[in-house]
């Protein structure tokens, strides 16, 4: 059978043919933007001094900020220090400040071991950061985890998704099991009418 | 673009039962018809669907940026001021979408016409992406369509391919929808298998069943803290749930992300006129509120008399009003040479801000009028799905017709 050379249909979907695709995915080059990653925020502002970077020292001390706050809201939070060093190496871990003044289960998360800051300048997106953790294997990553960097020093091109937000662990990671206090606050549909609709898509 | 009657597939609808299409045939009446199928060309695909509709998302992604900076839109567009930070900070934040679904009016001989971009909720995704290509591959099989004909419909391994691009490889994605509603529970889980086929952990939960803990997070049914949240639930309703309150401080991640409020918005289609004023995808469009007199003779808005001087001899010639929120065309009343010609029974969104738009009359096949739906994925269109009725408006008892590329 002769097939088109652009072919514009899957060449196969989901509850018909159980099939598993694999699909990897690089990332294109044009969604890749400069980024450059630290220890601390002194040798952020060292760098920040060479007149040839994107960023200033004011970039700097306000990402660091935000990652530090990102670090707390969004770094992998475990049962036992051992499960913890087991992901993160040993001596890379420490208590959960947050959990430390609520009292929560999950009191232990990995050491904040630097930040990486991205430019999004070009296309209008300002400056981004993400805090870095270490991992089992001794390399340095986000808390989403799905890439990780041989140093917490040095620039390079990286995918913009490298700066998407990891979900929320504060209080308790995705999966867990919490005390719920209410249920229902979904549902009302406040902008049609009570009843008058069977379908919440369209 | 032509209008083919075609035989149907001997036990279709054994099939369709046994792969859980349960909404085939829909209070009385067929929803799922192959007795025919549009045939397009590959040029009508690419050049007057596929290209526009990509190019019309990124003019939709220039609005929002337009629309989260300006508090003057965020008003128009009936967002409650104390989620304009959540909208605002989803966008700075890049905050990635997943899918739309855009409905065009489409000929074969003009340029699409953009009707309006449902880019929050939209369903119909199973019909488009799966059981449409079940119809061609085994009509392609049967010799009914041609070796060389095609179709446009890459959604499936889209969407696959945009959950690895945007979750990191196992995260627990947990989707929201009404579980009563076959149509909506038939879209998110095929959402659902995509995300498993990318590796990601798919959890459904009843919406109404979500809970919020007591530290301050989402929880599905079994009390499961909720990482990630596709919601099939518009964002408008979510703004002013209950559990609004909960929806910075949660720490959830959104999908579609917050920001998706500005575009599923039918007020997207006066702040897009206004920016590029005669696109060639586009129809003039105005909040009903600023040209209700100029449209019977009077002055518009100070802001828009320029714009509205420009469009009043198309407007004359037809116009639809349209509420801000609405869903499945309740609401639209179609005006031409100044009368009405058409409107929906259902009115349960008219007591929200109105826009008026152009009318683009939809095609005339064998008495049916097909509305197209482009599907986009991640930033690009990807597939082509399509419904026709008997009246003007198409609403949720329209027909679906598979679709094929020839010549």
């Amino acid at each position: 059978m002769t097939e088109r050379l652009t072919r514009k249909r899957s060449r196969h979907v989901a509850l018909v043919l159980a099939g598993t695709a694999t699909l990897a995915l690089a990332a294109c080059e044009d969604d890749r933007m400069d980024a450059q990653s630290f220890p601390d925020l002194e040798s952020c502002i060292a760098a920040s001094k060479q007149e040839t970077l994107w960023f200033t020292e004011e970039d700097c001390r306000k990402n660091f900020a935000a990652a530090e706050q990102e670090f707390l809201e969004t770094a992998p939070r475990y049962e036992s220090k051992e499960l913890c060093e087991q992901q993160h190496g040993a001596g890379n871990c420490g208590n959960d400040p947050v959990a430390q003044s609520s009292g929560g289960g999950f009191s232990f998360m990995p050491l904040l071991v630097g930040y990486m800051m991205g430019s999004m300048m070009s296309r209008g997106g300002g400056i981004f950061s993400q805090p870095m953790v270490k991992t089992a294997d001794g390399r340095f990553s986000t808390p989403k985890g799905d890439q990780s960097f041989a140093s917490n020093r040095g620039a390079g091109k990286v995918p913009s998704s490298t700066f998407q937000r990891a979900p929320s662990t504060i209080g308790k990671p995705p999966m867990t099991a919490a005390q719920v206090s209410q249920r229902g606050g979904f549902g009302a549909s406040a902008t049609a009418r009570s009843g008058s609709r069977s379908s919440f898509g369209g | 673009m032509e209008k083919r009657t075609l035989p149907e597939r001997p036990g279709w609808r054994d099939e369709a039962e046994k792969l859980g299409f349960t909404f085939a045939d829909m209070g009385g009446e067929p929803y799922w018809d192959e007795t025919s199928a549009y045939r397009f060309t590959l040029r009508e695909i690419e050049e007057d669907i596929e290209a526009p509709a990509t190019e019309l998302h990124a003019l939709c992604r220039e609005a929002v940026d337009r629309a989260v900076q300006d508090e003057f839109w965020l008003t128009r567009l009936d967002i409650p001021r104390q989620h304009w930070d959540l909208i605002a900070a989803s966008w700075a934040r890049s905050e990635p979408e997943l899918y739309g679904r855009m409905d065009l009016a489409y000929d074969g001989k003009g340029p699409a016409k953009l009707l309006e971009y449902n880019a929050d909720t939209p369903t119909s995704l199973y019909e488009s992406a799966s059981f449409q290509w079940l119809w061609f591959e085994q009509q392609q099989a049967a010799g009914v369509l041609d070796p060389d004909a095609d179709q446009f419909n890459s959604i499936h391994e889209a969407i696959v391919a945009r959950w690895t691009q945007i979750c990191a490889d196992g995260e627990d994605v947990h989707f929201a929808a009404d579980p009563d509603n076959p149509e909506d529970y038939a879209t998110v889980e095929t959402l659902a298998w995509a995300a498993r086929e990318a590796g990601l952990g798919a959890h459904f939960t009843p919406l109404a069943q979500i809970g919020v803990t007591d530290e301050g997070q989402f929880a599905d049914d079994q009390s499961r803290v909720i990482g990630t949240l596709f919601k099939l639930y518009p964002w408008e309703d979510m703004l002013r749930d209950e559990f609004a309150t909960h929806l910075q401080s949660s720490g959830t991640r959104f999908i579609e992300p917050p920001w998706k409020a500005i575009l599923s918005n039918k007020g997207l289609l006066p702040l897009l006129w206004q920016m590029f004023p005669g696109h060639p995808n586009l129809l003039p469009a105005f909040f009903l509120a600023d040209v209700q007199e100029a449209l019977s003779g009077g002055t518009p808005a100070p802001e828009v008399a320029d714009a509205f001087g420009a469009a009043r001899d198309l407007l004359s010639q037809g116009y639809v009003t349209k509420p801000i929120f609405s869903r499945e065309g309740a609401g639209v009343v179609l005006h031409e040479n100044g009368s009405e010609l058409a409107r929906t029974p259902d009115d349960s969104y008219s007591h929200h801000p109105m826009i008026v738009q152009g009318l683009a009359r939809l095609p005339d096949f064998g008495g049916f009028h097909p509305v197209l739906g482009a599907w986009i994925v991640g930033e690009s269109c990807c597939g082509l799905g399509l419904r026709e009725d008997r009246p003007l408006i198409t609403h949720n008892l329209s027909r679906f017709k598979p679709h094929f590329i020839e010549g």
